[in-house]
């Protein structure tokens, strides 16, 4: 029994020990807890902190990255080896950069395009186009455009990167030279409807090369020649042809007008046609163009496209003035000594002419799988319809003008008389012959390119220039001909045959 | 002369040998890229086609729609899978650089599903509240019948035909910047079941786990949800088409892809997956 009390006691004794240690303990274990949860929470504070801080910049960064969004870049490079074989082409053949341009895009807000693109051939770095686009953010229809950007016509809006031949046609390149016109532009494209139309106002002499009498470009920033603005407008409408293809058809018009820059203008077969009374009057610019394009899908593919255009074109002229006084000669007549002065006036003057041109082009493309392209064009411009071939060179217009004004005396002392002469003698030389530039072309281009990828291409491009020939003299030799000098001989061009000026194409083209 | 006929023999020579390229067989490796919408819609059409036609090897992958039409351009895909019609800049593209418009098949509809957290009170809402709400005009759910808190915007990335579409058909105005862009429907929708105040769209097969908002065209008429039956019947304000597009008129083994697809066979998987019919 008492065994059994003093187990008891010591039970009695270790348990409430035993617990005591257990209760402290877990105290303990309660208190480290509480430090990990305090330092947990410390951590989660920090990281949290951290993730805001991460957050924030975060937020900055995309803030940043957005405003990148607004900036588009984009270009390409068109390096190139060209074999002229025209005899007047020195060197032969040559490797060069046709195109390298970078286009800036900048929308700074829904509907607000700011463009900016120069072309960087080495040597001559000029600005392709600059221009503000405001588009309608309501019907999504009518886009502003001010600023130099393209004239609205079908191959010249087409880009030269995407061309299937190396270069526009002739009737283009003679008519919207430089493509690109400073001006303004409303487009009109409603969205669910396959019609655009677009009307713009331009200075008018973009491109054009304006001359003095020894041939120097008179205007060579294109600034505003004339007070007159030239107006453009354009149609497209393009129907779907179920899942065939599809035709588009579209017209332009160009109504604009031009400083004559000399007195006398003549008609497109060089007959006279009017005096201005000033310099200042305006010759016209006018004629309107037909397009269609047909896309069919004929195993892969196959693209029918064409223009014709049809008008009248201007070309200024010039007058140069010259004044030249002779020295004092003397001479007695009747006890009278007369000296006298002769003042010669020159004009020299190229009259302005309206000539009625035509001119048209057609491509062939054919697609061949994804990496295949095939293109031939044929194109025709005749830069004068008025001037038959056989009259280019001799259809002309020559006018001279010879006056001489004498014996205005002025007399001055009475013993000897002394009298003052002085002449006047008036030189009027205005002419203007046909040439070269009436010559009409017809020219076959034909291309292959092959696609590496989205990015580059390479193009075989091969154009055959074929001039109408004009007749020839009673000596047998063409009425129209023109000498070139290479390595200091001099040869020349006779038209009244087919001048050879084939080129061969082979370009790198690099888009990014 | 003699020498211009030599070139023109030989151009044409060239030319009659690479149109022979035109006839040669195609690969039978179909690739389809674009809409992340269409993505297990396009998946499942490859799976069960492959199964019963072992020849032929499909390859599908997402992107968007906007991916998708870029890829066709370039000739990286085949097939390009786009939840809204090709944009007539796209389609130039594609006429500049292959002299054709390109092929448009409308295979399926959908209608944008609006995702709400399903603790979410409200149930409806007009076109002109979803333009509020996703261009950032209306910024609290009470203003629409719900609870006092912030709206949270869930969307899709530009890239994105369905969000080309909900911008163009429902908000008309840009986005609001605190719209948190997500790579895929999916995103959409598990963002917006974990988030008790978000809002989310997109299509109609990825509408799990959340809450299906009844849309209306304005306070006068009936609200629908999107389901086989509303769309259809034109009653669900936010239906559209889901296209494939191909550079050419498909032939081969192409065709008969997409002639499976068309097929009801192909258009029984449509409801399947959760979109709806063409036929």
């Amino acid at each position: 029994m008492k065994k059994f009390t003093r187990i008891l006691l010591t039970l009695g004794l270790i348990l409430p020990m035993l617990v005591l240690s257990i209760t402290i303990k877990a105290q303990k274990q309660i208190d480290d807890l509480k430090k990990e949860q305090d330092t947990l929470k410390e951590n989660v504070t920090t990281l949290r902190d951290k993730i805001s801080g991460v957050e924030e910049r975060i937020a900055t960064a995309e803030g940043d990255l957005a405003k990148l969004t607004k900036i588009k870049l984009s270009g390409y490079i068109q390096a190139q080896y060209m074999h002229y074989e025209a005899a007047s082409a020195y060197p032969g053949n040559v490797f060069m950069l046709r195109r390298v341009r970078i286009k800036f895009q900048y929308e700074p807000i829904n509907g607000v395009v700011f463009v900016l693109q120069p072309d960087f051939v080495p040597g001559n770095i000029t600005l392709k186009d600059a221009y503000v686009q405001l588009n309608d953010r309501w019907l999504k229809t009518f886009s502003l455009w001010a600023g130099k950007f393209n004239r609205p016509n079908y191959e010249v809006e087409y880009s030269s990167s995407n061309r299937e031949v190396p270069e526009r046609s002739r009737v283009i390149r003679a008519i919207y030279p430089d493509e690109r016109a400073t001006g303004a532009k409303l487009e009109i494209a409603p969205p669910k409807i396959p019609l655009k139309i677009q009307l713009a106002v331009f200075n008018g002499n973009d491109g054009l090369t304006i001359s003095d009498a020894s041939g120097v470009n008179i205007n060579p920033l294109n600034n505003d020649f004339d007070n007159h603005k030239d107006f453009m407008g354009r149609v497209t409408y393009t129907f779907k042809l179920g899942q065939i293809g599809a035709l588009g058809i579209g017209a332009h018009g160009y109504y604009g007008k031009i400083k004559a820059n000399t007195l006398d203008v003549l008609n497109s077969d060089y007959t006279y046609n009017r005096t201005n009374d000033d310099i200042g009057k305006l010759i016209k610019k006018n004629w309107v163009g037909f397009e269609a394009q047909l896309y069919f899908d004929f195993l892969g593919g196959l693209a029918l496209k064409g223009e014709y255009i049809f008008g009248v074109n201007g070309t200024p002229g010039y007058t140069a003035k010259t004044t030249a006084v002779s020295g004092m000669t003397s001479s007695i007549k009747n006890d009278t000594l007369i000296l006298t002065t002769l003042t010669t006036s020159t004009t020299n003057s190229r009259p302005a002419i309206e000539k009625n041109f035509s001119g048209y082009y057609v491509y062939l493309i054919k697609n061949i799988g994804k990496r295949h392209q095939i293109a031939a064009r044929y194109d025709y411009y005749d830069p004068n319809t008025k001037v038959s071939s056989d009259q280019i060179g001799i259809a002309a217009y020559d006018a001279k003008i010879k006056t001489t004004v004498v014996d205005k005396f002025t007399y001055a002392g009475t013993d000897p008389v002394v009298a003052t002469n002085a002449q006047v003698k008036t030189v009027v030389n205005n002419s203007l012959k046909s040439g070269t530039s009436d010559i009409k072309y017809q020219t076959i281009t034909l291309a292959y390119t092959y696609f590496f990828d989205d990015n580059i291409k390479i193009m075989l491009g091969y154009e055959i220039p074929l001039n109408k020939k004009v007749g020839v003299n009673d000596k047998g030799v063409g009425n129209v001909t023109s000498a070139y000098t290479v390595n200091g001989i001099t040869s020349v061009y006779d038209y009244s045959s087919v001048i050879k000026q084939n080129t061969l194409t082979l370009r790198l083209q690099v888009k990014f | 002369m003699k020498k211009l006929k030599t070139k023109f023999g030989m151009a044409a020579i060239v030319m009659i040998a690479l149109f022979g390229f035109a006839f040669m067989p195609a690969p039978k490796k179909i690739t389809v890229k674009g809409s992340d919408t269409m993505v297990i819609l396009a998946q499942k059409w490859a799976e069960v086609y492959m199964k019963s036609h072992p020849e032929a090897v499909i390859q599908v992958t997402g992107g968007g729609s906007g991916t998708g039409i870029s890829a066709l351009i370039n000739g990286a895909t085949d097939i390009c899978n786009s939840s809204r019609p090709m944009k007539q800049s796209e389609m130039d593209k594609l006429k500049d650089r292959y002299a054709s418009l390109g092929i448009e098949i409308p295979c399926a509809k959908d209608g944008i599903t609006i995702f709400l957290h399903e603790s979410n009170p409200v149930k409806e809402l007009t076109l002109k509240q979803l333009s509020n709400i996703f261009s950032g005009k209306t910024r609290n759910w009470k203003e629409v019948g719900g609870p006092d808190e912030d709206i949270k915007l869930y969307g899709r990335e530009n890239s994105s035909g369905t969000y080309v579409f909900f911008k163009d058909q429902v908000v008309k105005t840009d986005y609001a910047a605190s719209c948190q862009t997500l790579p895929g429907t999916a995103a959409v929708v598990n963002a917006v079941s974990k988030d008790k105040f978000g809002i989310g769209y997109g299509g109609a097969a990825y509408a799990a786990g959340v809450k299906h908002c009844a849309v209306k065209k304005d306070d006068k008429s009936p609200a629908y949800v999107a389901d086989s039956e509303t769309v259809k019947k034109g009653q669900y304000p936010i239906t559209r088409y889901l296209y494939m597009y191909l550079r050419n008129r498909p032939t081969g083994e192409m065709k008969a892809y997409i002639d499976w697809i068309l097929s009801p066979e192909g258009q029984k998987l449509v409801a399947a997956v959760g979109y709806f019919s063409v036929k």
